[in-house]
């Protein structure tokens, strides 16, 4: 019987896997990141441009520390490859000038997608966006769990404002915060309603671990916990049962729905004029766009556990997650269509009495006094 | 028969607009709740003019609101208390029997006493309660992002979201009866000739 498996991101580390092989091996003698700290954690390390500019040199740690790539071991020759020893005779160790990094060593699938991109494409015109203009580099962060306004808080906000280019587009505060850019703007890249559990009481999103002790399981006894008939999916059945579960517990809360783009490098493939614009691909009951619907958990160690749910609970009132049509509540077409039926039957009803009664009245017209 | 002047020209006015807005509304409002089954606007259009069409409703409302309660005629939506149980089945007992027997209809409009019980009743929970209460929800989901704290204060987007499709299909249902009850008159189009002159005929 197959069980929920936490989608966590088992693909993308097996797909970076192998790559970690060939960068261990340099680096086993390569030099450690403590030996670059020494000069860069001092946070007045500065170099002054030809143009008078002070540049900063300084790498912070508190920050590198936390970023996807120090968790995962990439260390600072990783990055900058072609420092490949350091003469500590010179006042700078290493070539004063070094070639940019190439992200693309490691994330080869993404450079080549990112190649199919307007932005990429404008280097034809002299204006260079590197990988770092909406990743950053020393902190980049994994994007799983990022929320719709932190993914384009940090990304596209950084350089457009959408205000300026979406007249047509009704209800735009909404659908900024709840759709990713990117799910119009890179049309072919699969997406999902990523559900996170939000505390109504503390008005805050509730991590991972709170939830799971207060259900007293763990990420793979959830699964067990709550699919009960082990079908893979958190059917709507038992997704109340789990909203019930926590109402026991005394947390109060909805589940906050967001459309997101799947980790997946054509999601870099943002182009001119490209833009999905027909809303009722999205907005109609058989939209695929809100087929793959996942409860998403974030743990303290950095992990990201997530559940198939079935898409019957954006319908359920314990989802804040509104796209018009597509998550209606079908009981009210239902009320609906009782009091419109009801409404006409009436009227034929009387109606046709009228018409069968006409011979009466006119009887009743033409003798008064019957 | 004699003609008595009972629908002043800024009722009429208020009138006609209110009924064509509201059948852009329903017809809009059914394009958007079910795009995947109609298609004879796109979604984008449908919103936008369902959006525009929403506020001349409002300001249609304003303007009855206005007439109603500037001129005093607003009294001609409270019932009287004392005669309405009674008035009320009296003219029940007229829809469903009597207008089939040809009895004359126990209410005589006149431009004093213009709606009989039935009417009264059904008016005042229209006008005040659920066209108000459709605006706001409307005005809320044209700008849910604007509207948060208010929403929230109902009890989220999907409360307010119920009400306004509830109220939605009441008034769909209601405009079916509403057209009907208009045939009723003396002759099946004698309403709604009334309804463009001003004259009801007596
Ligand atoms: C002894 C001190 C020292 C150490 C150790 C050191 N650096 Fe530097 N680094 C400097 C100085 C000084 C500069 C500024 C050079 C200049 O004047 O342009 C610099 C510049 C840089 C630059 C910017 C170069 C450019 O092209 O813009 C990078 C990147 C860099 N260092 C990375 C590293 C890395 C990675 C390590 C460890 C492998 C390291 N550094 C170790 C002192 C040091
Ligand atoms: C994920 C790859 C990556 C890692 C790991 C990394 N860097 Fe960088 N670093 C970059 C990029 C990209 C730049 C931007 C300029 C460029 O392209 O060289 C940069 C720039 C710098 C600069 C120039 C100043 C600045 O902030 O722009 C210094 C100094 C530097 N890195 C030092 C370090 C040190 C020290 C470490 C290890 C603690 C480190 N880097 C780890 C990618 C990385
Ligand atoms: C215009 C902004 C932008 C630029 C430039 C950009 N990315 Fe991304 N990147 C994104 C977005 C958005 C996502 C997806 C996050 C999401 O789904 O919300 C992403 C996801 C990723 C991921 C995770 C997805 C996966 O398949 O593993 C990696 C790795 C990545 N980018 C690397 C890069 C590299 C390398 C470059 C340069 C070649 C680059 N990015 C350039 C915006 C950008
Ligand atoms: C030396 C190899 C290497 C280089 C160079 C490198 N990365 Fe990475 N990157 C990794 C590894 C390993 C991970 C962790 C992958 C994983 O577990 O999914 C990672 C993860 C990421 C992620 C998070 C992906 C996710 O699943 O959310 C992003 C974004 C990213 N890198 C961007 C960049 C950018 C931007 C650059 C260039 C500045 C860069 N990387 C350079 C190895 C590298
Ligand atoms: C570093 C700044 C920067 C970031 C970050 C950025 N863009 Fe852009 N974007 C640009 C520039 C510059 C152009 C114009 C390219 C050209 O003229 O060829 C552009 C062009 C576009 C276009 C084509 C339409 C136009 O105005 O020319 C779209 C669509 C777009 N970006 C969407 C996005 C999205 C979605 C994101 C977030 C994932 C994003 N951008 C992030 C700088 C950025
Ligand atoms: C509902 C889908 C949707 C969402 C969400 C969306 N866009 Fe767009 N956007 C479009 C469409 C459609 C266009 C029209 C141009 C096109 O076809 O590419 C457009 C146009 C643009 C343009 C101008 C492109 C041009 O060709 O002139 C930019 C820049 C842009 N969007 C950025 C963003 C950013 C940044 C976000 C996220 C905050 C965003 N968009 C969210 C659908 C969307």
């Amino acid at each position: 019987m197959e069980k929920i498996k936490p989608l966590c991101l088992t693909a993308t580390v097996a797909s970076v896997a192998f790559l970690a092989c060939i960068w261990t091996a340099s680096s086993a003698l390569a030099i450690d990141n403590e030996t670059c700290l020494e000069c860069h954690s001092d946070d007045t390390l500065t170099r002054t441009e030809s143009t008078g500019m002070k540049d900063s040199l300084f790498v912070d740690l508190n920050k590198f520390k936390y970023s996807v790539h120090n968790v995962n071991g990439v260390a600072c020759v990783d990055c900058h490859a072609d420092i490949e020893e350091l003469d500590m005779d010179n006042e700078v160790p290493h070539a004063v000038s070094l070639a940019p990094v190439n992200c693309g060593n490691c994330h080869d699938e993404v450079a080549e997608a990112y190649q199919n991109s307007v932005h990429k494409k404008a280097s034809h015109k002299g204006v260079d966006i590197p990988c770092y203009a909406c990743h950053a580099y020393h902190d980049t962060t994994r994007l799983a769990m990022a929320t719709v306004s932190e993914r384009q808080n940090s990304f596209c906000l950084k350089c457009h404002d959408p205000y300026k280019a979406h007249d047509w587009l009704p209800a735009k505060e909404n659908h900024f915060a709840m759709v990713e850019c990117t799910v119009c703007h890179a049309p072919e890249v699969p997406r999902h309603v990523n559900l996170r559990f939000f505390d109504l009481v503390d008005s805050a999103f509730l991590k991972g671990d709170v939830i799971m002790r207060h259900l007293q399981t763990d990420p793979s006894g959830f699964t067990d916990l709550i699919d009960k008939d082990g079908d893979g999916t958190i059917s709507q059945q038992e997704f109340e049962d789990l909203v019930l579960m926590l109402r026991q517990k005394d947390i109060r809360g909805v589940f906050h729905g967001e459309l997101v783009a799947e980790i997946n490098p054509i999601v870099h493939q943002v182009n001119r004029g490209k833009a999905n614009r027909d809303c009722s691909q999205c907005h109609s009951v058989t939209s695929n766009f809100f087929q793959d619907v996942r409860m998403t958990f974030d743990m303290d160690d950095g992990s990201v556990s997530s559940y198939n749910v079935d898409r019957q609970v954006l319908q359920t009132y314990f989802v804040t997650f509104n796209a018009l049509g597509t998550t209606r509540v079908r009981l009210l077409d239902k009320i609906g269509i009782a009091l419109i039926a009801g409404g006409v039957a009436v009227v034929l009803l009387h109606l046709s009495v009228r018409l069968f009664t006409i011979p009466l009245r006119r009887k009743k017209l033409d003798h008064p006094e019957a | 028969m004699s003609k008595e002047y009972v629908h002043p020209a800024p009722v009429r006015v208020w009138h006609w607009i209110n009924a064509f807005a509201f059948v852009l509304l329903v017809i809009t409002g059914v394009q958007i709740r079910f795009a995947e089954l109609i298609n004879f606007l796109s979604l984008e259009d449908a919103v936008r003019l369902h959006n525009w069409v929403g506020f001349i409703v409002i300001a249609d409302y304003a303007l009855w609101y206005i007439y109603y309660f500037s001129t005093g005629k607003i009294r001609l939506y409270y019932p009287n208390l004392r005669t309405f149980a009674a008035d009320a089945i009296k003219q029940a007992k007229y829809y469903g029997c009597g207008i089939f027997k040809g009895e004359p209809n126990p209410h005589h409009m006149t431009a004093d006493n213009k709606f009989n019980a039935m009417q009264q009743k059904a008016y005042v929970m229209l006008m005040f309660i659920f066209l108000p209460a459709q605006i706001i929800t409307g005005i809320f989901l044209w700008q849910v992002k604007g509207f948060e704290n208010y929403i929230d204060m109902l009890g989220g987007i999907r409360i307010v979201d119920t009400i306004h499709v509830l109220i939605f299909y009441f008034f769909a249902a209601f405009m079916i009866a509403h057209t009907y009850l208009a045939t009723l008159g003396h002759t099946p189009l004698a309403h709604f000739k009334a309804m463009f002159t001003g004259y009801e005929d007596h």
